[in-house]
């Protein structure tokens, strides 16, 4: 393929956040360049579990969501994929305080005519007799819920980003932002320099890494988070449209995957990453549990609370990947104010396969019209720009880990955020 | 009864690779090392025979390297063995030696069972086990896919190239385990603090009362050419073509 190494964008970073704005550039007309540190899809994307719950502390962010499934039905028609797998999501509650956060988001939902509501435990055991309910206080229900497949996801932002023309470069690191009189010129790598007016770092794990290339600082973190996929189970059939669980007092999230069940954890412990430690050709599909990993086992102890047929001894495969935190739990999207032309797309904390649509017309926005029409405040990238305790790495570090632990860990009161 | 396994400390091979530019080892910086994949279905094996026994069965892991070999003793310690025992030895140790200090062991801790790895996973020799039984002149089943416990020994499935074959051996014996034997379990939380707490018994050659010599030198080490190219063919034809011409195995 020829490539004239010149652009309207170039996006660094091949996974969903960087592809589904390419994908959204291009169709609006731009010439975009996506480059890829290793494979496309293949780090935070390729170990993702795409749960889908859109309703969240704002209406803003459920409005996201929201809109982010209309774009996937589209996608869906247009790729001839399934993408959105409608499940419908249960929250369960064994604890009071747990309980009055039901309540509480049950309240809000409603306000804006979302489709959720209570539901007693013996519906609870009607849809899920797989898992353990004879301890649980309230639930409630969202029949609209589900979770996104992450590699038809990606799948179908590449064949139409392809067919809109993006080029998509692969074991190409970034090693060098070209900035003149403080505006991004391009990018330096392995294959040759690439020259564009605006540059979108969607590097995930590694966005902190690629800011700096451009003396920026990126108050994200990179955070290990593991989940465990079962087999089929004659004894306890998991059907294919059974609901996703959140399980917050036991830290857990939980949906149908291939006859088995897909159960990941928030935990309060987790694996901090030092990108810059890890092999310039690192693959994310290479992280490995071992079988003493403490983290598996805390994995597995909290499962077995809501699951109680699924132990150490269940046959099950371990995946293990790294997240993208920012110690507000929401991502950067934009500019900031030290580089011009350089727009961040990162810092998911855990939510990028499901943001990643609406993302997507977010960052074209921002890109070819400097605005958008969706509520951003809570996702501009510049929120913590020059603010003090959120500059220096081991504070940054300190308080996305504080995030990720606080995830599942605080309780919500009141009018969540 | 009593079952003996052995576990080799092995780097990951699902990571890259790296050999050194004099070819002279791997570079280790980074990489993460393993109890080898083959020892962990033995480990698995044995906590398996002593779940379904009535009668008391003691596992003991052992581990002959260097200090940094503790970490997959506590592996093993973790999910289920009993003991450990570290034979401490400096350098390297090839197939015969490895199998002279397990028969040394075997002849100290007397067991009635010795499980391990049919290989492991760094070097793929496929040896000490066998060294092992000959030494010890003892019935050796190896690639096992399949045990059984009898009265009067073990009933064995072997994963040959010909099929399953099903032999039985007196005990005491040597099994090597193949890849269906099991799936080792994951370590439970209590398995693991308590793994944490676990004594491992530190032994030299000399508490052994044995000496090695290497039998093998290793003269150079290559990285095999890991270049592979995608493309894709439009037709059968096309593919056969490629097979025939560029790729020349037709």
């Amino acid at each position: 393929m020829v490539n004239t190494n010149t652009a309207d964008v170039i996006i660094i970073g091949g996974g969903v956040a960087g592809l589904s704005t390419a994908m959204q550039l291009a169709e609006r007309g731009s010439r975009v360049i996506v480059i890829e540190r290793e494979r496309l899809a293949n780090g935070s994307t390729g170990r993702a579990a795409g749960l889908l719950g859109q309703l969240r502390g704002t209406e803003a962010h459920t409005r996201l969501l929201m809109d982010g499934v209309k774009i996937v039905q589209e996608l869906e028609q247009r790729a001839d994929v399934e993408i959105f797998v409608q499940t419908g999501s249960l929250r369960v509650a064994s604890t009071t305080d747990r309980a009055q956060e039901i309540k509480d988001l049950v309240a809000m939902g409603k306000s804006i005519d979302f489709a959720i509501d209570h539901i007693d435990r013996d519906e609870v055991a009607a849809k899920l007799p797989y898992m353990k309910t004879d301890d649980l206080i309230d639930a409630c229900y969202c029949p609209t819920d589900g979770h996104l497949q992450p590699a038809e996801l990606a799948s179908a932002y590449l064949k139409i980003g392809k067919r809109a023309g993006v080029e998509y470069l692969q074991n190409c690191p970034v090693e060098k932002i070209l900035i003149d009189h403080g505006r991004a010129q391009g990018v330096e790598t392995a294959a040759g320099t690439f020259h564009a007016p605006a540059i979108v770092n969607a590097a995930g794990p590694w966005s902190y890494l690629v800011a700096e290339l451009a003396e920026t600082v990126l108050p994200t973190a990179a955070i290990g988070h593991y989940y465990l996929t079962t087999r089929p189970d004659e004894q306890n059939p998991v059907d294919r449209l059974s609901p996703a669980i959140r399980d917050r007092h036991q830290r857990i999230y939980s949906r149908p995957e291939s006859g088995g069940l897909i159960v990941g954890l928030y935990g309060e412990e987790a694996i901090q990453y030092d990108m810059e430690q890890l092999p310039v050709d690192f693959d994310m599909s290479s992280l490995k549990a071992r079988q003493d990993d403490i983290h598996v086992a805390m994995l597995i102890h909290a499962t077995q609370q809501r699951f109680p047929w699924i132990n150490e001894r269940t046959p099950m495969t371990i995946t293990a990947g790294i997240m993208t935190f920012t110690p507000d739990g929401k991502p950067f999207c934009g500019k900031m104010p030290s580089v011009e032309g350089l727009f961040h797309c990162s810092g998911f904390s855990g939510h990028g396969i499901v943001q990643s649509p609406a993302i997507g017309v977010i960052m074209a926005d921002l890109i070819l019209n400097g605005q958008t029409d969706y509520d951003i405040e809570a996702i501009e990238a510049d929120r913590y720009h020059d603010v003090a305790g959120f500059q220096d790495r081991n504070d940054i570090t300190a308080k996305c880990y504080q995030m990720q632990s606080d995830y599942y860990g605080r309780v919500e009161g009141g009018s969540t955020q | 009864m009593k079952i003996l396994v052995s576990t080799k400390r092995v780097p990951d091979t699902d990571q890259r690779i790296r050999v050194l530019e004099d070819g002279q080892g791997i570079e280790t910086g980074n990489l993460p090392f393993i109890i080898n994949p083959f020892d962990a279905i033995a480990v698995e094996e044995a906590i398996r025979i002593r779940e379904s026994q009535d009668d008391e069965v003691e596992v003991i892991a052992v581990g002959i390297g260097s200090d940094d070999y503790e970490e997959q003793l506590r592996t093993a310690l973790a999910m289920g063995a009993d003991r450990a025992i570290l034979v401490e030895t400096g350098s390297h140790v090839d197939s015969w030696n490895a199998a002279c200090i397990l028969a040394a062991v075997v002849k100290s801790q007397q067991p009635d069972l010795v499980l391990m790895g049919k290989q492991a996973v760094d070097d793929d020799a496929n040896q000490a086990g066998q060294f092992l039984a000959a030494q010890l002149d003892w019935p050796q089943a190896t690639f096992a896919s399949q045990l059984e416990l009898k009265e009067t020994g073990l009933r064995v499935h072997r994963e040959t190239d010909h099929g399953i074959e099903v032999i039985q051996v007196r005990l005491p014996a040597i099994v090597t385990t193949d890849l269906r034997l099991n799936e080792p379990r994951y370590a439970s939380l209590p398995g693991i603090l308590k793994a944490r707490k676990k004594e491992i018994d530190r032994l030299t050659l000399a508490d052994l009362g044995i000496e090695i010599s290497p039998r093998i030198e290793v003269l150079n080490m290559q990285s095999s050419s890991t270049n592979r190219q995608c493309l894709q063919v439009q037709n059968a034809d096309e593919l056969i073509d490629k097979l025939r011409n560029d790729a020349e195995v037709l």
